[in-house]
């Protein structure tokens, strides 16, 4: 179980009043961002029939879940059963909660709080999130580094490589980009990042 | 306009879309594809020798192909879904057509697999599936880059209609989605369309509804 902040999604992937599935080791997450703009992650199952809350809808400051629209507030509390409208839910029915922080437009999350803030990457801003089926090793190595971040060289620009174990041989890969590039340029950075995923995967089942 | 249909299928669902997003009425005769095997009876070979559904039959014209239905559709009631009148977009809407026809040969070919009992190499059709969706994330995070919600420009086309089902019933294929973030907005943006209807599997943005008030006092005491 990771005790630093793991990187799970880019903020921008996450808009406003819509909610996107995402890990956190052994920890399925749903990771909403409620319609002011608070990020959260709480875990990925609606208390009442353990539907995934990720699948759910957003309205204000709630997360309801799809199949019966049990909605959840602060803290992951159970505030409204639509079936039984003038029912106070029990305190019992609770989202388990886990942190969620934003920086440098990447969502970090952590089962309880790091004593450090997440790292910052001045100059570089959020660029794309991937999904490769590797091990981190393989990953890091791939991009001439090792450990889960490593600042490389791809496409023609020096990129931040954010790498978070997922589960089922598989790694999610956040890349920073630098904040002065051109359409043309994230393009190329783009297609770098297809060819090196086509590249590591193709190392894992030679 | 009669548009032989099959609740479940995903192209025939893509008719639907695109008749219920332009406002078009179809005169819908259900066909008993899975498991009564109907669109290979005589009747309905007899109009499509291929045995595929959707079929659309609209005076004396006979499609079979469900892009070129939504070409047809488009054309006839709705023309700025055809996409931009110039060489490279109209292009660009020909490249996604054909796109969601692979998208139907894998995605579509898996989750046949999965829910139909339909015969395939599963492992083959997943891996050609998921270089397809790679390959749609990839374009859509492009458009993002440039400010465009959707595959050819700032407006929905025929091409995002074509491509949208298969993609979004992928899970039932064992594609899971949840690497595809760019997906998941467009997906997000098509859902949020004026006129957008469900299938199976497909449910509408809960959100753009007003929250449904308590229950009527006469139900509760009826409850009661």
């Amino acid at each position: 179980m990771p005790t630093d902040w793991t990187p799970a999604a880019l903020s921008d992937d996450i808009p406003a009043a819509s909610a996107a599935p995402g890990q956190l080791g052994p920890h399925d997450l749903a990771i909403w961002r409620s319609a002011s703009g608070r990020i959260a992650a709480w875990a990925d199952r609606c208390p009442h029939r353990g539907m995934r809350l990720s699948h759910g809808y957003v309205r204000g400051e709630r997360l309801s879940c799809i199949y019966h629209g049990w909605g959840y507030g602060e803290g992951g509390q159970c505030v409204r059963i639509p079936a039984h409208p003038e029912l106070t839910p029990p305190e019992a029915i609770k989202v388990p909660v886990f942190r969620a922080v934003e920086a440098s437009g990447v969502i970090w999350v952590a089962v309880e709080a790091p004593e450090a803030p997440p790292p910052e990457f001045p100059g570089f801003e959020a660029f794309r999130s991937l999904q490769v089926k590797a091990a981190p090793e393989a990953l890091a190595g791939a991009l001439g580094g090792s450990g889960l971040v490593v600042e490389a060289a791809l496409g023609g620009a020096t990129v931040v490589a954010l790498i978070q174990p997922l589960r089922d041989g598989a790694v999610g890969l956040h890349l920073l980009a630098p904040e002065a590039l051109g359409a043309a340029e994230l393009d190329a950075l783009s297609v770098a990042a297809e060819a090196l995923r086509r590249r590591v995967e193709e190392g894992v089942t030679a | 306009m009669i548009l032989y249909d099959y609740i479940l299928s995903p192209s025939c669902y893509r008719v639907r879309l695109m008749a219920a997003l332009i406002g078009r009425r179809l005169d819908l005769r259900p066909v008993d594809f899975h498991p009564g095997q109907e669109h290979l009876s005589e009747p309905m070979l007899a109009l499509n020798p291929a045995g595929t559904i959707p079929v659309l039959q609209d005076d004396g014209l006979v499609l079979t192909e469900s892009t070129a239905i939504l070409t047809y559709l488009a054309a006839h009631d709705a023309p700025a879904w055809l996409g931009e009148d110039t060489p490279a977009m109209r292009a660009r809407v020909a490249q996604w057509l054909a796109f969601a026809q692979r998208l139907t040969d894998s995605a579509g070919a898996a989750r046949a697999h999965d829910m139909l009992l339909a015969e395939g190499e599963i492992a083959a059709l997943r891996g050609q599936a998921t270089q397809a969706l790679r390959e749609l994330e990839a374009a859509l995070s492009a458009a993002r880059r440039r400010g465009e919600g959707f595959l050819a420009g700032n407006r929905p086309t025929i091409a995002d209609i074509a491509c949208f089902p298969h993609v979004a019933l992928a899970p039932d294929g064992g594609l899971p989605l949840d690497p595809y973030p760019s997906i998941r907005l467009w997906m997000r943006a098509i859902r949020a369309l004026d006129g957008f209807i469900e299938m199976p599997g497909i449910h509408r943005l809960h959100e753009l509804k007003p929250e449904p008030g308590p229950m009527p006092e006469v139900i509760r005491k009826e409850k009661a």
